[in-house]
């Protein structure tokens, strides 16, 4: 069996009451001392700060930089002016999701890839294969570290350890090199929850002596200590996503599965010019798509998990690619694939442990958009 | 833990009152399950069967979901089934809140008690079994 990896401050996370569990090759936080319930609504409420050195992070430099990540991902890199980013997704030639990710440029001809843990090394296999001679594409995983801090309390929280102004930063996908806590990392209006917040990146760290990256996340929890920030882990990382509305791969993404049936038909500019998979999606969008992405939330109690199946008047009509429930809504939610003709509104069953359950075909996000997430009433 | 009470190796508590006895989740099961968010009872009426070596359908009382993971309540009596707690459906938190009163789970009416107690631990023996487990 492969070795497990740990996290560079992974003692800090066990002597903070983290529950650490296996996810993606790595032993990672679950949740902390209090409970996932409390770590999710701390994101919500205030503000949630996560560990998540484990992601793959891949630096890609060089004269055709910009030619050969236009060919290789789907989205549209000659809109990336440096110190922006992008969430993107690089697809095989069946137009699948290998993995899904954020595109930085941050110089000239320089770019910064973060993408999933599970796939860090698929994908960098991927993209070194594709890589022209005079592209340099170097896996910087293991010397990376990377914090995410989310909600309406980041940027405040942020803003007390830096001089850079951090309203320059836009949502999203703005970035900037400055310090934080006297140290230097790359900052980026990016995040996972459906809050507003940063991720900051701390390159060409000694993973067995993280001197940087501790200072920056004790700077943190001490900053955030006066608004009630929460640390959280993967539980409360995944609660939040599945109520904003956004993929995990390996549930709502698979090499099976286009951008186009995942309803993240954004990352996905078919008029760029030609990219791996293009001709593959040009194919689906013209045949139509047979399965779509779309919310689900439980009218009766119950609550979806992956793969239950969605019924409709009796008829198998499709399946859950994840499923909880809602710390925020108090309801099981869940994502589906259905066809495409199944609306918000409509009323489906999904069987759960045996029993068929009533729930409702909703749109993302689940929560009110007025009230929670990026675009509440009030938000700077 | 409470005395008087007997345990079962699934971490399910039996209480005996009078002809009936309650059961319910230890402190233990509820601390590994973390936040209870729903809690799916049995029918009134169904017959259950003591856990034995191999599971079987007869010997679930019902199944306790938290965020993390759903897990199936055994039964560590057989007999049937009297009353199910119905505000555990509104209140699945009382488990992790009062995991030996209010978060009771249901009454059954034991068939064969004297001779299925016996494969029960008492609060003893149920203190050690934890300590292994650690």
């Amino acid at each position: 069996m492969k070795q497990l990896k740990h996290l560079p401050l992974e003692k800090n996370h066990r002597s903070l009451g983290g529950e650490m569990n296996p996810f993606g090759g790595w032993e990672m936080p679950i949740k902390y001392k209090t409970s996932i319930v409390g770590e999710h609504m701390a994101v919500r409420d205030t503000v949630g700060l996560f560990d998540l050195s484990h992601m793959g992070e891949v630096s890609v430099k060089g004269e055709s930089a910009f030619d050969y990540l236009q060919r290789v991902t789907t989205n549209d890199v000659s809109k990336l002016a440096i110190g922006t980013g992008q969430y993107s997704t690089i697809c095989n030639m069946r137009g699948g999701v290998i993995d899904d990710l954020i595109v930085y440029r941050v110089g000239e001809k320089e770019y910064m890839i973060v993408d999933n843990a599970s796939n860090a090394d698929k994908d960098f296999n991927w993209l070194v294969q594709q890589a022209p001679p005079d592209v340099e594409v170097e896996h910087i995983t293991m010397t990376t570290l990377l914090f995410s801090l989310q909600g309406p309390n980041a940027r405040k929280v942020l803003q007390k350890l830096t001089y850079f102004d951090l309203s320059r930063l836009r949502r999203y996908g703005s970035n900037a090199f400055m310090e934080v806590a006297g140290t230097r990392a790359l900052v980026s209006r990016t995040g996972y929850t459906g809050e507003d917040g940063f991720e900051l990146l701390i390159t060409d760290e000694p993973p067995s002596n993280p001197v940087r990256g501790e200072r920056i996340w004790n700077a943190l929890m001490h900053a955030g200590e006066s608004v009630g920030l929460g640390v959280c882990g993967l539980g409360a990382r995944d609660t939040t996503r599945i109520e904003a509305g956004l993929c995990l791969y390996g549930n709502e993404l698979t090499e099976d599965i286009s951008p186009l049936e995942a309803s993240i038909a954004f990352v996905v500019k078919l008029d760029k010019g030609e990219f791996i998979g293009r001709k593959a999606m040009l194919k689906k969008k013209e045949k139509g798509l047979s399965k779509v992405r779309i919310g689900m939330q439980m009218i009766d109690r119950g609550i979806p998990h992956k793969n239950d199946k969605i019924l409709k008047n009796g008829k198998e009509i499709g399946y859950v690619s994840s499923g909880v429930f809602s710390p925020l809504l108090k309801i099981g939610i869940a994502h589906v694939y259905v066809p495409p003709e199944i609306s918000p509104g409509d009323e489906v069953k999904a069987k759960i442990r045996g029993r068929a359950c009533s729930a409702e075909i909703v749109n993302f996000p689940f929560y009110d958009p007025e009230r929670y997430g990026v675009k509440r009433r009030g938000a700077a | 833990m409470p005395e008087g009470l007997y345990y079962t190796r699934e971490h399910e508590w039996v209480k005996l009152e009078g002809n009936l006895a309650r059961v319910g989740v230890t402190d233990y099961a509820q601390d590994k399950l973390g936040d209870v968010v729903y809690v799916e009872l049995s029918e009134v009426g169904k017959q259950v069967k003591q856990l034995a070596e191999s599971k079987a359908k007869e010997m679930e009382l019902g199944a306790v979901e938290s965020i993390k993971a759903v897990s199936t309540v055994h039964s560590p009596l057989s007999g049937t089934v009297k009353e199910t707690n119905a505000t555990l459906q509104e209140r699945p938190e009382l488990i992790n809140t009062s995991p030996y009163n209010e978060g009771w789970i249901c009454l059954i009416e034991p068939s064969a008690l004297e001779a299925e107690l016996n494969n029960l631990m008492d609060a003893k023996a149920y203190a050690e079994y934890l300590k292994g487990l650690e």
